[in-house]
């Protein structure tokens, strides 16, 4: 009697996972987009299509995107960057031919204590604070106290577009601290009265931290043309896209994909000059 | 006797193999056979030791060479020569001019003090009531993006405007807004709603206050603010003049790099590609000798006397700067001049910049330093501190354990301090960031600890932290080692000891631990070995500072964040293509690793060969 229970659950756990003919669909690359928009449109897409498909998301930087895709353990490669030409050419050498799929813009939200009251920076002041020129709060007509930086380490795609964008590639400073993450940069900078750091859109209302406005324009989607440091966000899929890769990166594009943009703190494409 | 040993021809192979000692099949018996077995174990051992340094040497081999060539072409691009001048002038701008600016403000502050305090305490007051009232906000945003029926906002408003009275009446304002303005301000702060696009009177007012005064403030420092800028311009032209030659030199390392991954690109020609550069070397030279009669210029034009002290103590720091920075330009000077673009660099210099260099430095558009000395400073002092902290306290408990322990203690205290050793190393990451960090700074803010070396703190992520954290790990191993080496000195020892008269402290502490010295350090150097190779910890509690601690401070430089040598590995680890020069450079950092492991640990044996007490 037990061991033809046993028999009967072991046989219906076995037909049951063969039915389930799981597809993983793998996506790595940029913190950024894999921590919270990424996520929720994987969810959004798996609710619409009925078909048995799971996701399998790691986010550990812009630049695992393309290690990633090049040796065929991601299907989908998220970037907050343009890609690089040695990273093309790296995967040229490979065989492999990436292609570009513009996503969300995002905007990069400089973020200081709420006990700091600076509101506002010019971009050149912003250039010096992260290139290590600016030492002192008093320089910038806050409380004095030494200024901490805080940025994204050299794997992340915000790390190098801040630098192209903000620093107009000048090397960061050596006394900024490199954070693995926007949610470590937005705590430590609600931590420290004297933190100044760059965060995702997305990221900015976290507790103890408030916004800057850069040269008189506030950071808020509305703004996105205006404001200094807007950016692009790509998907890249080796050659072209076919199958669910296809379904899920079109399902983006729509309204409802849309709304999900939105309401993760970027700003969709369509909104976008 | 056994059946089998009558019929030798068609013996079976069971009972062969299960007959007593003597008897042996192709000349191998049983007890060889266990022997050859554990000695194969042990061999396993040593081949997977040898085959992992063979792995590190592989990858990590190639590293001087690729670095050497890269640094050739940094060399012989012009990229040098570019830097030579850049850097120490960037240096030296940095720091004199952050200095004046500072002196600037406090002489601001002097005059317009009061009134900047004001306006800064109200703009933050609306900030934090904003924040307060942050979760009513968000839901009626919402509520206005889904386009709802007019109805359906009225709610939500009202919520948004009880939260924001409500916040406004409860927060603290801080004494420099005299009470009156205190209560008006309460019932502004309560008028907050989204709607509202005009700043709040008293914010207007206030601002208008301080621009008044400054205005007036910033006349009657006029000098000093005319010095300030004309320090910062000081440098433009020079600055000017390097941008095109930036360009070629980038340039000139792309289309070499070009040439490196394919041989159908054209070969590049060195000597040609610099001679922009090196006609531009004159013109370069005017224009640092401008700089330097510039800044000299604008050094003298500084004000003799200033109102606020610190203002003068930081024109006293400019001043005594400017000599430095005279014989700093001759010394570009000269580099400048003796720098030759075409002299290969040798793979001398590529090691040198890999164990000395000052800087660690990947993924630039410009070039890539790979330098261990900021990361080889940040583990050793790490590890420095987690030893300072870990030895008292597990000799201590060592000592206690093995000598003044009740039997019940030891049952008790040898566990729990060994239990330590189970927790994984992510959880102490765990509670360094959620804890332990922020539990320093609290205590740095006691204005009782106000005299200690570096308080009060602001960074959570800190040496300190991390030097805490690794004692922690630290403990179980030193503490084991140390009260096994205690408990291995001879009975004979103590008993003498105390037949010659000696009470229980002074045959402790003079005779049984010096015993014991060879076992506590070799332990000692083990925690050591352990606490250098630590990744988890380091990488999420450290701070992630690449640059060499500023020991300006004193004691207080272990309140610095750091990066160290296996942070930099587990940060960078995940980004690098194989093969490349960077992979190259951490398996190097890698080997950096391997070796100090050995070194230690072999001090370990040494030192503990060496005190070896006599066995009786």
């Amino acid at each position: 009697m037990k061991t033809s229970l046993l028999l009967a659950v072991a046989a219906w756990a076995c037909l049951v996972s063969g039915i389930q003919a799981q597809q993983t669909l793998r996506i790595r690359g940029s913190d950024t987009l894999g921590a919270k928009l990424v996520p929720q449109l994987a969810e959004q897409f798996k609710l619409s299509h009925g078909r048995q498909l799971s996701f399998d998301i790691a986010a550990e930087g812009s630049s695992t995107a393309f290690t990633n895709l090049a040796s065929d353990t991601a299907d989908i490669g998220m970037s907050s960057r343009r890609i690089k030409a040695e990273e093309t050419r790296f995967c040229e050498s490979k065989g492999i031919v990436l292609r570009e799929m513009e996503i969300a813009w995002d905007l990069i939200v400089i973020v200081v204590n709420e006990d700091n009251p600076v509101t506002n920076l010019t971009r050149q002041q912003v250039r010096q604070i992260f290139t290590g020129e600016i030492r002192d709060w008093s320089e910038l007509e806050g409380k004095p106290g030494r200024v901490s930086a805080y940025t994204r380490n050299t794997s992340s795609g915000a790390y190098k577009d801040f630098m192209s964008l903000a620093l107009g590639d000048l090397e960061y400073g050596t006394r900024t601290q490199k954070m693995a993450g926007n949610e470590q940069i937005a705590a430590e900078v609600g931590a420290n009265v004297n933190g100044v750091g760059y965060v995702g859109y997305a990221y900015a209302d976290a507790k103890g931290v408030r916004i800057v406005s850069i040269d008189g324009v506030l950071p808020v989607p509305a703004m996105v043309n205006s404001y200094a440091f807007s950016r692009p966000t790509y998907l890249y899929t080796r050659g072209e896209p076919a199958g669910m890769v296809k379904a899920f990166m079109d399902y983006i594009n729509t309204p409802a994909g849309d709304v999900i943009v939105s309401s993760c703190g970027f700003v969709p494409k369509s909104k976008v000059r | 006797m056994s059946p089998a040993s009558q019929q030798p021809s068609s013996r079976p192979l069971g009972p062969l193999l299960l007959r007593k000692k003597g008897s042996s099949l192709f000349g191998i018996t049983r007890a060889s056979l266990v022997r050859r077995f554990f000695s194969a174990m042990a061999s396993v051992a040593i081949i997977v030791l040898v085959l992992i340094m063979v792995f590190l040497l592989r990858d990590g081999a190639g590293f001087l060479s690729t670095y050497r060539a890269s640094l050739d072409v940094y060399r012989k691009s012009g990229m040098e020569l570019c830097d030579l001048l850049e850097q120490p002038v960037r240096e030296m701008q940095d720091k004199s001019t952050s200095l004046l600016r500072h002196a600037l403000a406090h002489e601001l502050a002097t005059l317009t003090g009061e009134a900047k305090q004001r306006r800064d305490a109200v703009v933050v007051l609306i900030g934090k009531v904003q924040a307060m009232s942050a979760p009513e906000r968000t839901a009626l945003e919402a509520v206005l993006t889904a386009s709802s029926p007019l109805e359906l906002l009225t709610d939500p408003r009202d919520q948004l405007r009880q939260a924001t009275s409500r916040a406004a009446m409860s927060i603290p304002i801080p004494s420099v807004l005299s009470s009156g303005e205190a209560e008006q301000l309460r019932r502004e702060l309560a008028t907050l709603t989204p709607e509202r696009t005009e700043p709040l009177p008293m914010l207007t007012a206030l601002e208008a206050e301080f621009a008044t005064q400054d205005t007036a403030a910033r006349a009657q420092f006029a000098p000093l603010s005319a010095a300030v800028i004309a320090c910062e311009q000081a440098p433009a032209a020079l600055y000017e003049t390097l941008v095109p030659l930036h360009k070629h030199a980038r340039n000139t390392k792309e289309l070499a790099q070009k040439r490196l991954s394919s041989r159908d690109q054209p070969e590049v020609h060195f000597p040609d590609q610099l001679k922009p550069i090196l006609d531009a070397r004159e013109t370069l030279l005017t224009r640092l000798d401008d700089y330097g009669s510039r800044l000299k210029q604008a050094q003298a034009a500084l004000p003799a006397e200033t109102r606020s002290e610190e203002a003068a103590e930081l024109l006293a720091q400019v001043r005594e700067l400017l000599p430095e920075q005279a014989v700093q330009t001759a010394g570009i000077r000269e580099k400048v001049l003796e720098w030759d673009g075409m002299h290969t660099v040798s793979m001398f210099h590529a090691a040198l910049g890999f164990c000395f260099g000052p800087h660690w430095i990947t993924n630039s558009p410009w070039q890539d330093f790979y330098g261990v000395v900021p990361l080889l400073t940040g583990s050793v002092l790490i590890s420095v501190i987690a030893l300072l902290i870990a030895t008292p306290l597990s000799i201590a408990a060592a000592v206690y354990t093995s000598q003044f322990a009740s039997d019940r203690e030891k049952e008790y205290i040898k566990p729990v301090i060994e239990f330590i050793q189970a927790i994984p190393s992510i959880v102490l990451g765990f509670i360094g960031i959620a804890l332990l960090g922020d539990l320093i700074k609290s205590v740095s803010h006691w204005p009782l600890l106000a005299w200690l070396p570096g308080f009060p703190i602001e960074e959570r992520l800190n040496m300190f932290n991390a030097g805490c954290l690794l004692a922690l790990m630290a403990v179980p191993t030193m503490f084991s080692l140390a009260e096994d080496a205690l408990n291995s000195v001879p009975q004979s020892y103590a008993a003498a000891s105390e037949a010659l008269g000696a009470t229980k402290l002074q045959t402790v502490f003079r005779v049984i631990v010096p015993a014991a010295l060879s076992g506590i350090l070799a332990g000692i150097l083990l925690g050591l070995g352990r606490v250098i190779g630590e990744t988890m910890v380091v990488l999420l509690v450290a701070g992630n500072r690449i640059a060499i601690p500023d020991f300006g401070d004193g004691l207080g430089v272990v309140f610095q964040p750091a990066h160290t040598l296996t942070g930099i590995i587990a940060q960078e680890l995940g980004e690098v293509s194989r093969g490349s020069g960077h992979w190259q450079a951490l398996f190097m950092v890698g080997i950096l690793l391997f070796i100090i492991s050995l070194v230690v640990n072999w001090c370990a044996r040494a030192f503990a060969r060496r005190l070896e007490t006599p066995k009786s």
